[in-house]
């Protein structure tokens, strides 16, 4: 509630609650969080709510088709694969599996990325002209061909195709946050700041770092994106995760074996991914926009 | 928008394209699509089913052959032969005027006669030929059957006339010389490549007297074969055959579906309804002479100890597997032999599943609840075993139930076959196919002793009792004498079980309409010497 | 300019030379003997080990041996595939020129179809046109490759029989190798049918090229967008209007070349993207290309192999993406000055 206000003073939204609103009024944008958070949701709460395991096997119901076609049973929504597990809490558990590993993985590389960058955004000379040359020819190297080629080092599995996908995304957050860093130390508020005799850890921790949050965030939802996509592309692959493990990728590249006799159980994960992604692309489409035009302003 | 726009950009690229399945390529030809690379262009230098498919019967021919609708033997290279009254001494008269293939790196001086027969068995009887070591001197199949100690001599009485002496009699020794492995190779060629130094070349540039000769090859991709116009038995086939290697079922379906392919491998399972459903494709159905089964490996602690092997035989139910990999296209095991082997013992009990059971014998055997083993799951379909990675985990879930833990091991499948060979596995789910229809060609190779080194025994399981029976038994050609020999074996297998017989599958061949003379041969490899593809 | 070439090639150089250096480490790393890792002989005797040792001078230190290494590697020497046994050096070749043939026709298409769409959305920023544009554009960017191209394949040739889902050409053709690039091939070779085999061949090509474009032509419209939306608030388009010019007028002689030009480079990356997407795209549509070929290394763990592969591969991506760069710049000096405002 705001409070009554005596004087005409005209009300200053927060620079984070300005781009809110400004992400507020774009409609789009807005179904994607929605979309995402009923993703986020699933994920956590999933699990506990399908009444199938992952693995668990029903053998008198193979290939089950989808409850919506005649053939179709309540029991299982959206039909079963050839070893009789449900596709619904597949699909559900795969949600928690390729969302929650690419959550992490973002989390990680964003953390080292912009580490770094700070690191390089502040270093001059030498080591600041090797660091920015060799992220130029990183950066122009896809992450899914670094992701395969670290992959084809460290052999297949989940967690190495994590660490791939990790390593493929901290280049661009170290590009990010090195130019912003750059940007910003020339900014005026920043040399007044370091006339008081601020120092450059400081600087950085308190003036610049809370300038640069909603650009990482920006930032981050485009990696999550691209790692949703890679994780699952290794899955499918099968050099990421490892059938029987319900990842949408993995689920995938198994269904293909009765891709002809049930084509849903390749549609179906494929769509869960392409709706994850799409999600994310859209907020993260929504906040960039809100973010110009609030710097713009 | 701009997917619409896609959309009509594709729908006119495509609007100059042919209705669905019609093949109206002006090139003639079959393409086959097989599920693996062969491993050599020889079969005798191989096991494996692929490499006999590719080349056994587009290649080569035998002195002897199966009538694939009788399964009684009839006269190919050899036009007619006979057999001493001891059983000792087998002699061929040889078929005149056979061609061998001329290709760009070989043209024959002289047609087939005596001495390509003598050439093609002692490479692989004859530790002292020249050509004996060459690629690795390994002829798993002769070794799984011991063939070596079988054969006395083999002679040469004249120009085309081949005597071979036996150091004891075989009755299954007609029937092994008829099996895809015992091709005939060309004894002109090899002394060339020998004079020019480069005799490994005889297994990848093949020359063979079949209706195909070689013409490129590319492992994982392709090989292709040119008609052999000077075939002896005359050629009416088509023009090019062509193996589009796929390993891949269900993509080999698809191409079948679109009419990349014209006739398919091992169509699996569950794929059945959907050939039998369209009308453009064909399916064809056959008994099949083969077993898939779960070996144990008897060299590795603790499977060393018949009661384990015999808890985890009764700890899965395999109605349940048949059900779900087979999809009711083969008949439950209950010994190696399938049904339509003449030895097939109507009368043996099958142990059913009992957990209860299985638990007590576990734990007899000392095995704590949470041991961990491992299944090997072989990564390529086979109609004895469509899929082995989902039987694995069937079987993982079963073996949950009874307190052991599974691990599945797959690799790709020409390593899988060498680790298999170095015994690391505890388990493997793998399978047969028989080469002729002798009992023999299940009971031997698949389990004596000396199938251990030639690699055939996955079980590694050697009994000296068992190999004393199966002896025996082809020392007499009196077929109720060898079967109560037979069952004897089976006795012995069900008590120690060293390996849990699965299903004998059907055999499938799936075709696109317009292909004629394809015959589904229950006792080896493809043929395509009598196909042919009409034009539509 | 001088400098910056030169800057732009050192980096090459050394960029490859860093390449090299990791695929020669990567023989040490990967399991099994460093030598079979580096020859793909396997089981060696003990007399072909001591040959091979020579050739490449494992015992006389690390730098020699890398300096040897080296040699052997600019002569095409990369040793033989432990699967196949065949020269890994060949096989590229033969195999790199089918994944940039993909990739080029995907990226042509990407252009034709994303430039006029994304420079109507700029134009129209913020109508309804611009949103259409906008949002099927950020769709067309969520595909997972693998399964749109699943998709394709499952309607056009499985439901609909249209069109063939496997290879480049029908195998009933046997097309002579000599530049790689399919098309071409036909056209140089002296084949009876070469029409039907050139209609084979595009027909081939369709589903593939189109699963892949349209992940790229999303990517482009949204750059070509931004980077019209941006010109078009500049101050000199403004300029250009109160001088009096027509829409056209300043469209093709002010908006356009500023606005496509900055971006050249970005677009060009797109080409790597392309190659990168082109090996899952291999895979499905079993298109023998280079991806195909790297990805069965992996499954097959052929160390050789997968060390020429990933060399090769990494090695025209980063050789690509620096020309473009050099060659923008050599084009279209202004863009230095803009790089040293930025930094």
């Amino acid at each position: 509630m705001p409070r009554p206000s005596f004087y005409q003073e005209e009300y200053y939204p927060s620079p984070m609650r300005h781009t809110w609103t400004d992400f507020q009024r774009n409609h789009i944008a807005l179904a994607g969080l929605w979309c995402l958070l009923f993703f986020i949701v699933a994920a956590f709460l999933g699990p506990f709510l399908v009444p199938y395991g992952p693995l668990q096997q029903n053998t008198d119901m193979l290939l089950l088709a989808p409850a919506w076609n005649v053939n179709g049973d309540i029991s299982h929504l959206f039909g079963t694969d050839s070893l009789g597990r449900d596709i619904l809490s597949r699909i559900i558990h795969g949600c928690r599996i390729t969302l929650g590993t690419s959550v992490i993985l973002v989390l990680i590389a964003m953390l080292v990325g912009c580490s770094i960058g700070a690191y390089a955004g502040i270093s001059r000379g030498l080591r600041a002209s090797v660091i920015n040359h060799l992220l130029d020819a990183i950066m122009a190297i896809p992450t899914l061909l670094i992701a395969i080629i670290i992959v084809a080092i460290l052999g297949t599995g989940l967690l190495n195709s994590m660490w791939a996908i990790t390593l493929a995304l901290i280049p661009q957050f170290i590009h990010q946050t090195r130019d912003l860093v750059r940007r910003e130390f020339q900014k005026e508020y920043i040399v007044a700041a370091r006339l008081d005799g601020a120092s450059n850890h400081r600087l950085l921790v308190k003036d610049i770092l809370p300038n640069m949050v909603e650009v990482l965030v920006v930032q981050a939802t485009m990696a999550l994106s691209v790692a949703i996509l890679d994780i699952s592309a290794l899955g499918f692959l099968n050099l990421g995760a490892q059938s029987p493990s319900p990842e949408l990728g993995t689920m995938l590249s198994e269904a293909l074996d009765t891709a002809y006799a049930a084509p849903w159980s390749v549609a179906l994960p494929g769509a869960a991914i392409f709706l994850m992604v799409l999600s994310i692309n859209l907020v993260g489409d929504g906040l960039r926009t809100a973010l110009k035009n609030r710097l713009l302003q | 928008m701009r997917r619409r726009v896609l959309v009509v950009l594709a729908l006119s690229i495509l609007s100059g394209c042919q209705k669905p399945g019609q093949n109206s390529l002006p090139m003639e030809g079959l393409v086959y699509c097989s599920e693996g690379s062969p491993i050599t262009f020889n079969p005798q230098l191989d096991i494996s089913g692929t490499t006999a498919d590719a080349t056994s019967h587009q290649l080569y021919n035998r002195l002897i052959d199966f009538d694939p609708e009788t399964g009684k033997l009839v006269p190919s290279l050899a036009s007619s032969w006979s057999v001493s009254r001891d059983g000792l001494t087998y002699a061929f008269q040889l078929r005149k005027h056979v061609n061998f293939h001329q290709t760009a790196y070989f043209t024959p001086t002289r047609s087939f006669n005596a001495k390509d027969v003598l050439f093609s068995i002692n490479r692989w009887f004859d530790p002292n030929h020249p050509y004996h070591q060459v690629s690795g001197g390994r002829y798993p199949y002769f070794e799984s059957l011991g063939l070596q100690q079988i054969i006395k001599e083999v002679s040469l009485i004249n120009g085309f006339r081949v005597e071979i002496k036996l150091n004891y009699p075989d009755s299954s020794f007609l029937a092994t010389l008829a099996t895809d492995f015992a091709v005939i190779l060309s004894e002109e060629y090899a002394s060339q490549l020998m004079t020019e130094n480069r005799p490994e070349l005889i297994d990848s540039l093949p020359i063979g007297t079949g209706p195909f000769k070689f013409h490129r090859y590319r492992k994982d991709a392709y090989i292709r074969y040119s008609r052999h116009d000077g075939y002896w038995e005359g050629n009416q086939s088509v023009e090019q055959l062509i193996y589009d290697i796929t390993s891949r079922s269900s993509l080999r379906l698809a191409k079948l579906i679109t009419g990349e392919c014209d006739v398919i491998a091992y169509p699996a399972q569950t794929e059945l309804q959907v050939i039998e459903e369209r009308s453009d494709l064909y399916l064809e159905e056959r008994p099949g002479l083969n077993v898939g089964f779960w070996a144990f490996n008897t060299a590795r602690a603790p499977f060393d100890d018949a009661r384990v092997r015999r808890a985890l035989a009764l700890a899965v139910d395999r109605k349940t597997l048949l059900d779900a990999i087979y999809f009711d296209t083969a008949v439950a095991a209950k010994s190696l032999l399938p049904p339509s082997s003449w030895a097939y013992d109507d009368t043996l009990e099958q142990s059913s599943y009992n957990p209860v059971q299985a638990k007590k014998l576990l734990q007899e055997a000392g095995i704590e609840p949470g041991f961990t083993m491992t299944i090997w799951a072989m990564p390529v379909e086979r109609a004895y075993n469509p899929n082995a990675t989902k039987m694995a985990e069937l079987i993982k879930h079963y073996l949950a139930d009874v307190g052991i833990q599974v691990q599945i091991v797959s690799h790709e499948w020409s390593t899988f076959r060498r680790l298999l060979l170095k015994g690391q596995h505890d388990s493997v789910l793998i399978g047969w196919s028989a080469d002729n229809g002798d009992p023999d060609n299940f009971y031997r190779p698949l389990l004596s002793c000396s199938a251990i080194a030639s690699g055939s025994n996955r079980a590694n399981w050697c009994s000296a009792e068992y190999d004393k029976l199966i002896n025996l038994a082809v020392r007499t050609a009196d077929e109720s004498i060898r079967m109560s020999y037979y069952q004897q074996a089976n006795q012995i297998l069900m008590d120690q079980v060293p390996l849990l017989p699965i299903a004998h599958a059907y055999r499938f061949q799936a075709y696109r309409k317009g292909v004629s003379g394809l015959q589904i041969n229950p006792f080896g490899g493809i043929s395509f010497a009598n196909v042919s593809k009409d034009r539509d | 300019m001088l400098i910056a070439i030169a800057r732009r090639l050192n980096l090459l150089i050394i960029t490859l030379f860093i390449l090299c250096l990791a695929s020669y480490v990567l023989a040490f790393l990967f399991p099994g003997d460093a030598l079979t890792n580096l020859s793909g002989i396997p089981a060696l005797s003990a007399d072909q080990s001591h040959q091979l040792q020579l050739m490449y001078a494992l015992n006389e230190g690390w730098f020699s041996g890398f300096w040897t290494y080296l040699k052997l590697t600019l002569n095409g020497d990369w040793g033989v595939s432990l699967n196949s046994q065949t020269p890994i050096f060949e096989d590229i070749l033969k195999l790199l020129p089918a994944s940039l043939e993909l990739s080029l026709y995907a990226m042509v298409i990407s252009l034709v179809v994303g430039l006029p769409l994304g420079v109507l959305a700029g134009l129209k920023h913020r109508s309804y046109t611009d949103m259409s544009i906008l949002s099927v554009s950020l769709t067309g960017f969520s595909f997972p490759v693998f399964w749109l191209s699943l998709l394709l394949i499952l309607i056009f040739s499985l439901q609909l029989g249209y069109l063939p889902m496997s290879g480049r050409i029908s195998l009933l053709f046997d097309i002579p190798h000599s530049t790689g690039f399919i098309l071409v091939d036909i056209l140089r070779s002296e084949m009876p049918v070469k029409d039907a085999a050139l209609f084979d061949a595009l027909r081939h090509l369709v589903l593939p090229t189109l699963s892949l474009s349209i992940v790229t032509t999303a990517l482009v419209i949204r750059l070509i967008r931004r980077s019209v939306v941006t010109v078009y608030a500049s101050d000199f388009i403004k300029a250009a209007y109160t001088k009096g010019l027509s829409h056209s007028q300043v469209f093709w002689r002010h908006g356009m070349k500023n606005a496509l030009l900055p971006i050249m480079p970005q677009l060009a990356m797109q080409f790597t993207v392309l190659l990168t997407n082109a090996m899952i795209v291999e895979v499905i549509f079993s298109w023998p290309g280079i991806g195909e070929w790297l990805i069965q290394a992996i499954y097959q763990r052929d160390f050789p192999a997968i060390r020429g592969g990933m060399l090769a591969v990494s090695a025209v991506v980063v050789t690509f993406t620096i020309s473009v760069e050099l060659l923008v710049r050599i084009l279209y000096p202004l863009n230095k000055r803009q790089f040293y405002a930025q930094t």
